[in-house]
């Protein structure tokens, strides 16, 4: 029998389909290592930094060896298309019913790896460390820009997963004076359930994980990795801290490379599970708090980061878009499964 | 130069590409490839398909028999199950539910190459009245809240059959879009007293720059927060909140606006791939005064960049306005 799930947090319905379950073998391979043929040649490999935008914005460098030149693990660079221009003020103003600001904000690409590799998987754990130093070091400067009330930091892997033509590891940053509509709903859902509550619904969702442990991925050295209760997708996971926090960017230096291991685990799982299949990863954290001080009281209490991770193994239907509701195909508890056995 | 609009519908963000904007002939065609064997859905097939729940058939045929000209039948995979009560349960802090539903599926035309831009008016206001018909069964169903209408044309729109059909699903729930659709639009009401959508029809109609097209009754324009290019909207002109209120005349414009707005996409963008999803409101007794029913076009142009999933936040690189001059302009 299929069944409805409710989202704890923004109370979203799913059907998970428990009959006819899709296994792994189920989806048809869409391998990314085997995508186009036709690569252009790689901009962000080392040596080529004269073919990204200047300037440089930040670079964890060996000593001596000067920004925009080789020598670099990761480097930081404004997008060769930025959707959003980093110069003037946000300016509002209504058009009709209708609302409309400016489209001022911050678009920056973090390159993951001097060397040509696709997957993060592939990366050394050291490496991955090192992009989330990138990250951090970025989201700090840019959250004290007041013009912004939120970055959004997001991988696309493969094409299906929305990754352009350029192939070589890397993330993306968008700075925004607008918090997205998704994050706005975890913020409300998860105010509402401490203020009922006075406890953190991703520190009640850990813990119920925890003590079923059907749909654990990945337990390591302070980091959780599980699939949703109401995934929306198969085999979609997310990695939390399980020592409370709402803000990523706080994450301490000690804690990067177990942040950094446990992502080259699940991210090496899903790559054998699947077949190198595509896939996206998005940051949920708090948003800036400059610029709406007193607003967001209770949030470093009541909201807990986390990454998302999407496989795209399945095309997602119109009423999907439209309705917001979707239909999962592997229920979690069984992609947990394969993914739990599986040899990282 | 982009800019960020507001939804007033959801208060969704989306980053529009202004000065950049991306032409129809800046998107790549998707080929169609003709499928092999056999469709269960042609004339002659019907024993492969479950029993038929409608049809309107000749006088003198039977059901499950050729002879129809819509025909309405039981999904054969469905996502949900109508049998069985519903049965609410938590699992610690999780709730859930079992997955009771009706899914079907509407086989808009006997001829497997004739898509609802191709029908002639009567033949598409035949499907909109099974629709009508179908809604107004279910809705007698005190297990469901919920009844979604939607077509996936196209491989890269879901479809998994190529022969011309919609689906409809009723839910014991309401979906997550349509809560909030209706949470704002309940605001909007209860401070200006009037319907957010009213209010939207009456700009579009004074500004004119995102209208597609428009006749007696219904108004079909782009949306100034228009997630994906070219998507367009489809409204009653006069305040309805429930599809399956229609009346004749109206399900005559509708088909003949629908076909026309249909057609103008299939021309100008290439045969693309596209979803269409009515909105309407959920299945209660009151008419609301806050809600409007619309039929939501969606072709499917080019990728989605991946973030949207996660934070319901999209970028449109083509706006509104370039999007209806295009499908206006389009000779049919």
């Amino acid at each position: 029998m299929p069944e409805f799930r409710k989202d704890p947090v923004i109370g979203r319905w799913v059907i998970v389909a428990t009959e006819r379950a899709r296994r792994p073998s189920d989806f048809v391979p869409h391998s990314v290592s085997e995508e186009g043929a036709s690569e252009p040649p790689c901009p962000f490999c080392e040596g080529k930094e004269d073919q990204t935008p200047p300037p440089e914005i930040f670079a964890i460098r060996n000593p001596g060896t000067k920004p925009g030149s080789p020598g670099w693990q990761v480097r930081v660079v404004p997008s060769v298309s930025p959707v959003l221009k980093i110069e003037g003020k946000i300016e509002r103003h209504g058009r009709g019913i209708y609302d409309v600001i400016n489209g001022v904000g911050a678009h920056e690409i973090i390159i993951e790896t001097p060397q040509h590799i696709y997957n993060m998987a592939d990366l050394p754990e050291e490496q991955i460390a090192n992009s989330i130093t990138a990250w951090i070091e970025r989201m700090t400067d840019l959250g004290r820009d007041p013009r912004f009330k939120y970055a959004m930091l997001f991988k696309n892997y493969g094409l299906a997963a929305g990754s352009g033509k350029i192939r070589h590891a890397h993330s993306q940053l968008i700075a925004m004076p607008v918090n997205p509509i998704r994050l706005k709903d975890e913020l409300v859902g998860s105010r509402q359930y401490f203020e009922y509550k006075e406890r953190c619904i991703f520190c009640d969702i850990i813990k119920q994980e925890m003590d079923t442990g059907k749909r654990i991925v990945a337990d390591i050295d302070g980091f959780i990795a599980f699939a949703p209760f109401a995934s929306r997708f198969p085999f979609e996971m997310w990695v939390l801290p399980k020592k409370h926090s709402a803000d990523f960017s706080s994450l301490p230096r000690d804690k990067r490379s177990d942040l950094a291991r446990i992502l080259k685990v699940v991210l090496t799982k899903l790559k054998k599970a699947l077949v190198d299949p595509p896939y996206n990863i998005i940051l949920h954290t708090a948003p800036f708090r400059m610029p709406k001080a007193g607003y967001w009281k209770t949030i470093d209490e009541d909201f807990h980061w986390h990454l998302e991770i999407m496989p795209r193994l399945t095309r997602v239907a119109g009423f999907e878009w439209g309705s917001g509701f979707y239909i999962n195909p592997t229920p979690p508890e069984d992609a947990a499964k394969y993914l739990s056995e599986m040899e990282p | 130069m982009a800019e960020l609009r507001r939804d007033p519908i959801t208060g969704r963000w989306v980053i529009i590409e202004i000065d950049k904007a991306k032409n129809p002939t800046d998107y790549e065609a998707e080929k169609r490839v003709k499928r092999e064997g056999i469709c269960p859905f042609c004339p002659g097939n019907e024993k492969m398909t479950p029993p038929e729940i409608f049809a309107y058939r000749d006088g003198d045929t039977k059901p499950n028999a050729p002879g129809w000209q819509t025909r309405v039948i039981p999904n054969k995979f469905p996502a949900l199950r109508v049998e069985g009560n519903l049965d609410r349960i938590g699992v610690g802090m999780f709730d859930m539910m079992n997955g009771i539903g009706a899914h079907e599926v509407i086989i808009e035309n006997p001829d497997h190459n004739r898509e609802l831009c191709d029908l002639m008016d009567q033949e598409v206001e035949q499907v909109l009245w099974s629709y009508r018909n179908r809604c107004l069964d279910l809705k007698g169903d005190k297990r469901f809240k919920y009844i979604l209408i939607f077509k996936n044309y196209g491989v890269s729109a879901g479809a998994s059959l190529e022969h011309p059909h919609s689906q409809l699903i009723a839910l014991p729930i309401i979906p997550k879009r349509v809560v909030e659709e209706l949470r704002w639009a309940e605001r909007y009401f209860e401070y200006r007293d009037r319907c957010v959508f009213c209010d939207m029809i009456h700009q579009e109609i004074d500004e004119r720059e995102r209208v597609i097209a428009e006749n007696k009754s219904f108004i079909a324009f782009a949306p100034f927060v228009s997630r994906f290019p070219f998507e367009f909207t489809i409204f009653p002109k006069i305040h309805s909140a429930e599809f399956s209120y229609i009346q004749k005349e109206e399900v005559v414009d509708l088909a003949r606006i629908l076909k026309e707005t249909l057609l103008r996409m299939k021309l100008a963008l290439k045969d693309p791939s596209y979803n269409f999803i009515v909105h309407t409101s959920p299945i209660d007794a009151k008419e609301r005064a806050d809600y409007h029913w619309h039929i939501e076009v969606m072709p499917r142009m080019g990728r989605s960049a991946g973030f949207e999933w996660g934070t319901g936040f999209y970028l449109n690189p083509t706006p509104p306005e370039i999007a209806a001059w295009a499908l206006r302009e389009v000779s049919l």
